[in-house]
């Protein structure tokens, strides 16, 4: 199945940039979680063996030529909704949200494979419209296929990782040709419903972090707190940084969960200017190496399908970078291939095994 | 479409995902830029506010110790604490679970953090001073669990005072500085601890010392990881006092063996200093040293007996036959009478149509005596009729230059004048002129006459010493950390030149109340020559005695003196003994003023230190000792109070 000329066509570069990431991830892991007045902390070992996992996934992912995944993608993705149902009614709970299947030792948290199989089943949808321009049919039932996992998910809750699906359907449904006036419209909707949302739909913790970000400052102790803090964290880093395990606001909590959501804020922290522009450099290399297997996919499914879940990827490094600087509202998103979390390591590697997977087969029939 | 044109467009989409993903990072390394380099002198400063905390470090008072380098006050360590509202994000929360784990109420924990509310946030506020053990348990173990981040506590260095509230008065006690001293003071903080009274008062600005500051690492949640510099804290300056440790001992001893309230000044008459000093009852001044609680400083502000007023400075008492000397000075230095001039007595004296009694029972007469005879029996009549020969204005002059009705000028505070009344101040105060018969009253140191104990200790230390008026003092040297220096003793008030024969004549009367057949024979001592007078003065006027309804019949007794100095030529030791309605003076102020001498002298010789049994103090009664002196017949209505009334 694996055939030996395609090791040669493996993306190399891509995959070194990859992996540069996932070891500058476990090394700020380390530094932020280390703390030797606690007793060392093992979560960079698990992290660890997340990316080892997230490999063989990649390897596994990369063997199989990604047609076969599209033309299951449709079985795949009511695995997806079933696995989501059941994380609502029997999922174990962590930290006030329902996210996970308890699995032995390790919770697996389907809604981060969500992105890929919505990747999966639009980039067939799309794919199978040969030629021709989307209608607002086309539109709505990928629509649909979309908000179903986003339904579920928000209902979790995971608002933050709802929100992540969304660029994969925008990205298809541009790349497949979707007219601007249609997007356009949709822009226009969206700004419509806002306040619609904002009465009904949002919850009073989400409303309090948008209207604190908008000015931290009217409640620096409670929402805006992690926000002007993180801006301390990052400004206070200098152009050099403070140096390795020596950050104050990460080290001694002024941030939380600097292992996870804020794990950019430390490494700007200890790293200074220095460190984010070769962090920033290293992830512009992947979406833009990932870009260019779209590029050159032998088929629109493949282009599709690269693009999907780049799109989502590239949503979730914008925007956690930008809360990591305190430039946005804080949400639990987290940053692919750096911050702490299994679940998402392997599902981030597994989804760049299909990018590779796309770029490897561009001369196969 | 063609496959074509669909892969160009494609192609063409890809570009411009292209160029907007760049534009998104460039957009993204400018924020960084902005951020990291061109603000970063203001975040690396609030990053360096955020984890960076200086704590006070409490600089110990100064050590107290006696004249014989005897430590009297000392510190202790008490822990504190304190709630530091900087990072607290919820202080309403804080200050109810401080309250429930403390175990105090919410509403005084509420009190507290209102009144420091305009302070500085990074200041801690106190809200337990000597917390106990547990409440320290209890705070460190929830401070561990991150549910009172905000809550502090300090191991502070709190004010140990001796045991039995030894000295209480003297010492004074500490506190929290009020607004107004912070107001007065620059060097001076809000939560300062400072001197409120007694020594610590006084001598605040030698004893408080230089607080010291520890700039440490916390975490977010307060916690103190480590330590980046301290400035350790400077003692107080310690104190040698002119106090006796053990001399003061036996005075208190000796009031407790008495069971009475009073007050005394021992005193070295030769210099001024003060060896012992105390007022009973007194008060614990440990209670005050790590802040009071309410109901104690209730309790005692209500108490009938007047714990917190210092009595030998701050009370005023008919000084009774204690005060003759004072006529007898002024009859001699004005040379109106001479020692032997002699009167007979026949237990009282008629003066302007009115009867006097003298101070024997049953009207019994003293017969013919001189001036040191009269003094040694304490004959009323005697100076009945020398008072009213000298007349009240001389014998306001020489008591005042004995130092009598004026303050001392003793380092306490709050001193209070003591009166010895004049024509002057009568119509002054009254508006009323002199009566003769009035004059009649002072001369036995009744009527209007009202002293201090401290007063009458400079009386007779003045007597004592032949005529220098010292100002008793109680600071003898200061170590400021390189080495005691002493202090110089403040000046005397005065000298009053007495003549050689006026000073013979009234120690010569008051050896002979001690050793002879006086009143005073309490207070002998063999070989020694005490020499002192008793008095025993009535409390009842005649506004007291309607406001003494309800009272018990205790708090009607008289009042008990005992001026003395030892021995009799070249004094060493002199002082008053004052005995709250201990009735005769002979019977319970002189057993203490013996004890006081028989300790002195005993630790002068290197013997051992007497002892009071379980006897306590010999109480036999004086021989002669006199008894109340009230004026019989009809008395002038306008009488002052605080004079005698006849029942």
């Amino acid at each position: 199945m694996f055939e030996r000329r395609l090791y040669h066509h493996i993306d190399w570069a891509l995959l070194t940039a990859i992996l540069a990431l996932c070891t500058l991830g476990v090394i700020m892991i380390y530094s932020t979680t280390a703390d030797p007045t606690r007793g060392n902390s093992r979560l960079f070992m698990t992290q660890i063996y997340g990316i080892v996992v997230g490999l063989i996934a990649m390897a596994v992912v990369l063997s199989i030529d990604y047609r076969a995944f599209t033309d299951k993608s449709h079985l795949i993705y009511i695995g997806l909704v079933g696995a989501l149902i059941y994380v609502i009614f029997l999922g174990s709970v962590q930290m006030g949200a329902r996210r996970w299947i308890g699995l032995g030792s390790f919770n697996l948290q389907p809604s981060e494979f969500s992105k890929v199989v919505v990747a999966l089943v639009l980039a067939k949808f799309f794919g199978d419209h040969r030629g021709g321009v989307p209608g607002w049919v086309d539109l709505a039932i990928a629509g649909a296929l979309t908000a179903v996992p986003i339904a579920l998910i928000a209902k979790e809750p995971d608002l933050g990782t709802a929100v992540t699906i969304v660029p994969v359907f925008l990205a298809i449904a541009y790349l497949a040709g979707m007219q601007m006036r249609i997007l356009g419209i949709l822009a226009l909707a969206l700004v419509l419903a806002a306040p619609v949302a904002w009465k009904f739909a949002l919850k009073d913790y989400q409303k309090s972090r948008i209207s604190t970000f908008l000015d931290p400052s009217q409640d620096a102790k409670g929402a805006g707190y992690q926000q002007i803090q993180a801006r301390i964290t990052v400004g206070s880093g200098g152009l050099t940084g403070k140096g390795f395990m020596q950050g104050t606001q990460g080290q001694l909590r002024f941030l939380p969960v600097a292992h996870n959501d804020f794990i950019f804020s430390v490494l700007a922290e200890e790293q200074g200017f220095a460190g984010v522009i070769v962090t920033l450099g290293l992830y512009l290399f992947v979406i833009l190496r990932a870009l260019e297997a779209a590029r050159l996919a032998k088929d629109r499914l493949g282009s599709f399908l690269v693009l999907g879940v780049l799109a989502s990827f590239t949503f979730q490094v914008v925007y956690n970078v930008t809360m990591s600087a305190g430039l946005a509202p804080v949400k639990g998103l987290t940053l692919p291939l750096m911050s702490y979390g299994g679940s998402s390591m392997i599902a981030t590697l597994a989804t760049f095994g299909l990018v590779l997977n796309v770029r490897m087969r561009r001369f196969t029939n | 479409m063609s496959p074509r044109e669909d892969r160009r467009r494609i192609s063409v989409r890809l570009s411009v995902l292209q160029y907007t993903v760049i534009v998104l990072f460039t957009a993204l390394a400018v924020s960084f830029w902005v951020l990291q380099v061109v603000q970063h002198q203001k975040f690396e400063e609030m990053a360096e506010n955020n984890h960076q905390r200086t704590l006070a470090l409490r600089a110990p008072r100064g050590i107290v110790f006696d004249r014989d380098m005897q430590a009297l006050v000392m510190n202790r360590h008490s822990y504190s604490v304190s709630i530091v509202r900087e990072h607290t994000k919820d202080l309403n929360h804080t200050i109810r679970m401080l309250a429930l784990v403390l175990n105090v109420p919410e509403a005084r924990v509420r009190e507290v953090v209102d009144r420091h509310r305009r302070e500085p946030t990074y200041r801690p506020i106190t809200i337990v001073q000597d917390a106990t053990l547990a409440q320290v348990a209890a705070v460190s173990a929830r401070r561990l669990d991150f549910e009172l981040p905000d809550v502090m506590v300090e191991e502070v260095p709190t004010r140990q005072y001796p045991s039995d509230s030894m000295a209480a008065h003297l010492f004074g006690y500490v506190g929290e500085a009020s607004d107004a001293q912070v107001a007065a003071a620059t060097d001076l903080k809000s939560g300062d601890i400072v001197g409120q009274s007694g020594i610590e008062r006084v001598y605040n600005d030698y004893l408080m010392g230089e607080d010291g500051a520890k700039r440490v690492v916390v975490n977010s949640v307060g916690r103190e990881i480590r330590t980046l510099d301290e400035v350790e804290p400077v003692e107080g300056h310690r104190l040698q006092l002119t106090i006796d440790g053990d001399l003061q001992k036996a005075l208190e001893d000796g009031f407790k063996a008495s069971g009475f309230n009073g007050a005394s000044v021992i005193m070295d008459p030769n210099t001024g200093e003060v060896l012992a000093f105390a007022s009973v009852p007194a008060y614990d001044p440990n209670a005050f040293a790590a802040g009071i609680d309410r109901a104690t400083w209730a309790s005692l502000n209500a108490d009938e007996l007047k714990p917190l007023q210092d009595r030998a400075i701050q009370g005023r008492y008919p000084p009774g036959s204690t005060f003759k000397m004072a006529v007898a000075t002024a009859a001699l230095e004005e040379g109106i009478v001479s020692p032997d001039f002699k009167v007979y007595c026949p237990g009282h004296a008629v003066f302007f149509g009115r009867s006097f009694q003298c101070s024997l029972p049953n009207g019994r007469g003293h017969g013919l005596l001189d001036m040191r005879q009269a003094i040694e029996k304490s004959c009323n009549v005697y100076f009945y009729t020398v008072g009213n020969m000298v007349g009240i204005d001389k014998i306001h002059k020489w008591a005042t230059l004995l130092g009598l009705g004026e303050k001392t000028g003793i380092d306490l505070p709050n001193e209070v004048q003591g009166l010895v009344p004049s024509p002057e101040w009568k119509r002054e105060r009254f508006n009323e002129k002199w009566y003769a018969g009035e004059t009649i009253s002072v001369s036995i140191g009744q009527g209007a006459v009202a002293l201090t104990p401290a007063s009458m200790a400079v009386y007779i230390s003045t007597l004592a010493n032949g005529g220098t008026r010292q100002t008793p003092h109680l600071l003898k040297a200061v170590d400021d950390g390189k080495g005691w220096k002493d202090v110089p003793p403040p000046a005397p008030h005065s000298v009053v030149q007495l003549k050689p024969d006026t000073i013979q004549a009234i120690r010569d009367g008051l050896w002979r109340v001690v050793n002879v057949a006086g009143t005073g024979s309490n207070a002998r001592l063999n070989g020694y020559d005490v020499s002192g007078k008793t008095g025993t003065a009535q409390v009842i006027s005649l506004e007291g005695g309607k406001a003494a309804k309800g009272k018990s019949e205790r708090d009607l007794r008289d009042n008990g003196w005992f001026v003395f100095f030892a021995p009799r030529d070249n004094p060493q030791i002199s002082g008053v003994v004052f005995v709250e309605h201990g009735g005769h003076g002979g019977t319970t102020a002189a057993p203490i003023a013996k004890h006081v001498l028989e300790t002195f002298f005993a630790k002068r010789e290197g013997r051992p230190l007497p002892v009071l049994g379980a006897k306590g103090l010999p109480t036999a009664p004086a021989a002669g000792d006199e008894p109340v002196s009230p004026p019989s017949g009809p008395e002038p209505r306008t009488e002052v109070p605080g004079s005698p009334v006849t029942h």
